[in-house]
C-alpha cells in the first residue's frame, strides 16, 4: 500500500492510495471544508465519489479502524505510528443497574481488566478522570481506555446486567 | 449608500438562486449591476463609497492570488506546469490578440482583451471540479496547476501594464524593492505574525484588513501600482501562515468582491460603438480557442484528445481576472466586450463542466473499441 499525499494549490490536500489488489482511494481535503472521497475499483474507469462533512467523514473514520459504533455506545481507535503502533481504544458505555452505587475502587477495574475510567458524563456535566471513591449511578454514560482485549474483558466482567 | 444596499441586495437573492442551481454566480452580479445602472433601469449609481468598496474587492481578490503563490510548488512541479502553461499562453493570447485586432480595436486595447480572453476564472475552475466530483481525474492536477501558471501570467501582464510609460528597468526596480523589504519583515517578524493569528480576538482581523489597506495606500506612494503592492503582500505573508491570512481576510474578499462585480455592471457605458457581432464572434472564440488548447494540452501530456476536453470543460468560464482587467485597463467598449465574454463563457463553462460527463458517456458508448482504458479517466 503506497499512500501519497499533495498540496493543491487553491483546493486543498489530496490523500491517495493503492490497496495490494489494485484499487485505489483517494480523499481530498478541501479548503471548503468538506471532504471528498473517491473509490475506483481496479480496471474501471470511472471512479465514484462520496462528499461529506468533517464529522460524517470523523465517523467514517471510525468505522474503518474497525470500531463498533452504535447510538449511546461508541469506540475510538488510536494508531500510534512512533510508538511501535500502538493501538488503543476508547470505549463509551452506559451504566447498568447492576453496579449502580459501586465504586470505581470496588469494582477493581484496573486489577480485573486493565481499562481506566478517564470519563463519566451525568445528566450533560463531565467528570474527567473520576477518583477511584466515585460511585456509579444508573444511565452514567462513562469513557474506558484500554486495548481492545482489555475493553472486551471489561465489558464481560464490570458491564454485566 | 441606498445604492449599495439595493444593489447588494439584489446579488444576495441572485447567490441564493445561483448556488441553488450550482451555476456560478458572477455572470449574474454582472447583469444585475448593468439592469440597476446606468445601461439599464438607472435606480443605482456609483458614487465614492461604492468605488471604495469596489476598489477594496479587487485588491483583497489580488491578495488571494499573492497568498496562493507557493513558489517552492511552482517550481517542484516545473515540467508540467510550463507544458500546459506555455500552449494555453501562447494559444489562447494569440487568438485573443488577432481576433480583437482585426476586429477592429487597436493595439492596447486588443493586447488587453487578448489577456482578459487569455486567462480562465481560478475559482470557477476548482469550484467546477469539486461541485462535479472530478478532483481525483488525472486532468484535474493539470488543470490545478494551469490556474496557478495562467496566476502569473496575469501577474506578469498587470505590471506590463501598469507600467505605461514609465522606464521599466527603473519600475520593475521599485516592484522588486517592496517585494523584497515585505520578504524581509515577514521573515523577521513571522513569530510576531503567527503570535497575532492565533489570537481569538479582533486582532487577527484588524490586522489582516489594515496590513492588506497600509500596502494598497503605501504603494501609491511609492509610484507603484496598489495591485502588484497587495500581490507581493500576499506572497510575503504565505511564507508565514497562509491559510490563517487567507481565513481572516476571507469575509472582506466576499462582500467586497461582490461589490465590485455589481459595481462594474452598474458603471458600465453601453453606449460605445461594439457591433453585437464583434461581441459574439469573441464570445465564440473565447470558448474554441479553450477548446483548441485544452485538446492540445491534453494530446501532450496524456496522448489522449479525451483528456483535452476534459480540461476544456472546466476551463472555459473567464471570470474574475478578466474583470479586474476591463476595470484597471478597459475601455467602455473593451469593458463591454469583455463583461458579455464573462457572462456567456461562465455560463457556457458550468453547463460544459456539469454535463459533460453524459455526452462523453453517449460517445463513449458508440466507440467503446477505441484504444486501451486509460486508468484513470473520471466524470463520465
Amino acid at each position: 500500500m503506497a499512500l501519497r499525499s499533495l498540496n493543491l494549490p487553491g483546493v486543498g490536500t489530496k490523500y491517495e492510495f493503492e490497496t495490494d489488489k489494485g484499487d485505489t482511494v483517494a480523499i481530498f481535503f478541501t479548503k471548503t471544508g468538506i471532504i471528498q472521497m473517491y473509490t475506483l475499483q481496479k480496471g474501471c474507469h470511472t471512479p465514484s465519489a462520496a462528499e461529506m462533512t468533517p464529522v460524517e467523514a470523523r465517523r467514517l473514520g471510525n468505522i474503518l479502524t474497525g470500531a463498533i459504533i452504535e447510538a449511546d455506545q461508541e469506540s475510538v481507535e488510536i494508531a500510534f505510528s512512533a510508538l511501535a503502533d500502538l493501538r488503543i481504544t476508547i470505549h463509551s458505555y452506559i451504566v447498568p443497574r447492576a453496579i449502580a452505587g459501586k465504586t470505581i475502587e470496588d469494582l477493581r477495574i484496573r486489577a480485573k481488566t486493565g481499562t481506566t475510567v478517564i470519563a463519566v458524563s451525568r445528566n450533560d456535566k463531565n467528570i474527567i478522570n473520576p477518583p477511584p471513591s466515585f460511585v456509579f449511578e444508573t444511565g452514567d454514560a462513562v469513557l474506558v481506555i484500554g486495548e481492545t482485549d482489555q475493553l472486551k474483558l471489561f465489558e464481560r466482567e464490570i458491564m454485566v446486567d | 449608500m441606498e445604492g449599495i444596499i439595493i444593489a447588494l441586495f439584489v446579488c444576495l437573492v441572485l447567490a441564493l438562486v445561483s448556488k441553488y442551481l450550482t451555476i456560478p454566480a458572477i455572470p449574474f452580479y454582472i447583469i444585475a449591476g448593468v439592469v440597476l445602472g446606468q445601461a439599464g433601469l438607472g435606480i443605482v449609481a456609483s458614487d465614492q463609497l461604492s468605488s471604495f468598496f469596489s476598489d477594496m474587492g479587487l485588491i483583497f481578490l489580488l491578495f488571494f492570488v499573492g497568498l496562493g503563490l507557493r513558489v517552492e510548488k511552482i517550481s517542484e512541479n516545473r515540467s508540467a506546469v510550463l507544458t500546459s502553461g506555455m500552449i494555453d499562453l501562447n494559444v489562447n493570447m494569440i487568438i485573443g490578440f488577432v481576433a480583437a485586432y482585426l476586429l477592429g480595436f487597436s493595439f492596447v486595447a486588443s493586447l488587453i482583451v487578448a489577456a482578459a480572453f487569455y486567462i480562465s476564472s481560478t475559482a470557477m475552475a476548482i469550484t467546477s471540479l469539486i461541485e462535479n466530483r472530478k478532483l481525483m481525474m488525472r486532468e484535474s492536477e493539470t488543470i490545478i496547476w494551469l490556474m496557478v501558471f495562467e496566476d502569473l501570467a496575469m501577474i506578469i501582464v498587470l505590471a506590463l501594464l501598469s507600467a505605461g510609460n514609465q522606464n521599466l528597468i527603473f519600475f520593475a526596480a521599485k516592484i522588486i524593492f517592496v517585494l523584497a523589504i515585505l520578504y524581509v519583515l515577514a521573515q523577521y517578524g513571522k513569530e510576531f505574525l503567527v503570535s497575532i493569528l492565533d489570537r481569538d480576538d479582533e486582532l487577527p482581523v484588524l490586522f489582516t484588513f489594515v496590513a492588506v489597506i497600509t500596502t494598497a495606500g503605501g504603494a501609491e506612494l511609492l509610484g507603484i501600482p496598489d495591485t502588484l503592492a497587495v500581490i507581493a503582500l500576499g506572497a510575503a505573508f504565505a511564507t508565514t501562515d497562509p491559510d490563517a491570512f487567507e481565513q481572516h481576510a476571507r469575509p472582506f474578499k466576499d462582500v467586497f468582491l461582490v461589490i465590485f462585480f455589481v459595481f462594474f455592471g452598474i458603471t458600465m457605458n453601453l453606449s460605445g460603438n461594439v457591433s453585437i457581432s464583434v461581441i459574439a464572434i469573441i464570445c465564440l472564440l473565447a470558448v474554441a480557442s479553450k477548446l483548441i488548447s485544452g485538446v492540445l494540452t491534453g494530446i501532450a501530456l496524456y496522448g489522449s484528445a479525451r483528456s483535452g476536453l476534459e480540461i476544456w470543460a472546466n476551463t472555459i468560464a473567464r471570470g474574475e481576472f478578466s474583470i479586474a482587467l476591463a476595470v484597471l485597463y478597459g475601455s467602455p467598449p473593451v469593458a463591454a466586450t469583455i463583461a458579455v465574454m464573462v457572462i456567456v463563457t461562465s455560463l457556457v463553462g458550468s453547463f460544459v463542466a456539469k454535463y459533460y460527463g453524459s455526452l462523453s458517456r453517449g460517445f463513449a458508448g458508440r466507440s467503446r473499441h477505441h484504444g486501451p482504458p486509460h486508468r484513470v479517466r473520471a466524470g463520465h
